[in-house]
């Protein structure tokens, strides 16, 4: 059994790109396409409409791959708050209230991830995770967040889905928060442990 | 707010749950707080990373083939593209730009030749010219990446565009600035006299909260070529505007407003 072959890192072949080599774009397309699929279909519910967004993902950071900036963030986590945007977007029209998480950018810049994405193993690894915590997150307290996150509500639109208090819908994206927090910073530093 | 962001608000900021007034409270404090504007960064490594949360699907093949097949057709270098799809940079008023700098190159490479056959005594005069050949392809790679940008920036949900216009009294001139809150992207082009001696013309963003941010003083010459800039994303913009300055600009405006432009 031989050694898996090392893995060429992101910045690397975002440099390859700038030079117009398309075989790094695949490369970066196999790696990434799977995670931001999964996520604009659980968006969008619509798996035409997050093939587009998809295409148009990778088709943006071809043209734009220039403006990235390693050292200041990593690609998957541009790619994924880009994406999410881009799909949040399309689902409520042009006209709904701007999403204000979006350092779209075009900077390819600010948005780094705990974790190394860029990695497989780790990637599994931390969505098992976060899976299982999600899973074990009381069932209100998911819903929150799922609403925020998968459908961009605001504190206040999750209270008129779900007919809760605001209070109470505060209090439970909070409390969920936290505790995704704890899974993200227990990660990092296991991380960090093992470098 | 002049309080420090919450750690727990980061998080719903990133998340978009935030309301808005906080939102907007919150967004004006970290555009002034480093260390909040940081902690917000932080949140939002972590909030991208609720995707992985979603359950698993792989996006069929024909994607990556269609993604792959508009590569190969984006393949043409920039310049190229930019003069291949005037359409498209017609509806900024920037297309024509691109080939005027290419027929350019064209005549300037053609002189380099005529004079390199007829008489070695003028070397310097081509070596001369290939400097202004030079400068005219890079200038031209400049300009057909403004408008490259701004092409994209017109395809992009949210991009608005603002005309800005001569104040009275002022001399006479239009600019049309495009602008994507979301992206942190400008592109400017338009035309006005030259400026008074010793003075330039300053592009600024007006921003809903807080003082006008520069984007641009313009050298000589340049004014009437298209730009593109970048700012901090985020940025509600109230109006764009020019005003004449000390040559080199100002960090804040104190010339003349020559074009105000607001926003929608």
């Amino acid at each position: 059994m031989t050694a898996p072959a090392q893995q060429v890192p992101d910045s690397a072949l975002v440099e390859r790109i700038m030079a117009a080599d398309e075989a790094a774009l695949a490369a970066l397309y196999d790696r990434y396409a799977g995670m931001l699929y999964a996520m604009l279909v659980r968006i969008l519910k619509d798996t035409s409409a997050a093939e587009e967004v998809l295409q148009d993902l990778f088709l943006q950071l071809w043209r734009g791959a220039a403006r990235f900036d390693a050292s200041r963030g990593s690609l998957p986590g541009w790619l994924l708050v880009i994406g999410r945007n881009r799909a949040l977007s399309r689902l409520r029209g042009k006209d709904r209230r701007e999403i204000q998480d979006d350092p779209e950018g075009f900077s390819i810049e600010a948005v780094p991830s705990p974790g190394n994405l860029e990695n497989e193993a780790a990637r599994a690894q931390l969505m098992e995770k976060l899976r299982g915590a999600m899973a074990s997150l009381p069932s209100e307290q998911r819903e929150a967040v799922e609403l925020a996150y998968f459908e961009g509500m605001t504190q206040t639109e999750i209270a008129e889905r779900t007919g809760s208090p605001l209070g109470t819908v505060k209090s439970r994206v909070r409390a969920a928060m936290q505790t995704l927090k704890q899974v993200f910073e227990d990660e990092s530093t296991r991380q960090s442990r093992r470098l | 707010m002049n309080r420090h962001v919450n750690p727990e608000d980061s998080d719903l900021y990133a998340l978009g749950a935030l309301d808005g007034e906080e939102r907007l409270e919150l967004e004006a404090h970290v555009r002034s707080c480093d260390s909040c504007a940081r902690e917000v960064d932080a949140a939002r490594q972590r909030v991208a990373l609720l995707a992985l949360a979603a359950p698993a699907a792989a996006p069929p093949a024909r994607v990556k083939d269609a993604l792959m097949r508009k590569v190969r057709a984006d393949r043409v270098p920039e310049t190229h593209r930019a003069m291949r799809e005037p359409e498209k940079t017609r509806g900024f008023g920037l297309g024509w730009l691109a080939p005027m700098f290419g027929v350019a190159t064209v005549v300037f490479a053609g002189l380099a030749v005529v004079f390199w056959t007829r008489d070695a005594r003028d070397l310097e005069r081509i070596h001369a010219l290939e400097g202004q050949l030079a400068e005219v392809q890079t200038r031209s790679q400049q300009i057909a990446r403004a408008s490259g940008e701004a092409n994209e920036l017109l395809e992009w949900p949210g991009t608005r565009r603002v005309a800005l216009m001569p104040q009275p009294g002022m001399p006479k001139g239009r600019a049309g600035v495009l602008y994507n809150r979301e992206m942190g992207m400008v592109a400017c082009a338009g035309w006005l006299p030259a400026p008074p001696s010793g003075k330039s013309y300053q592009l600024w963003l007006v921003p809903a909260q807080g003082s006008p941010m520069s984007l641009h003083v313009f050298g000589s010459g340049e004014w009437d070529k298209p730009m593109a800039m970048h700012v901090s994303p985020g940025m509600e913009a109230k109006a764009f505007a020019v005003t004449e300055e000390p040559e080199g600009g100002m960090p804040t405006p104190t010339g003349p407003k020559i074009l105000v432009g607001v926003g929608e």
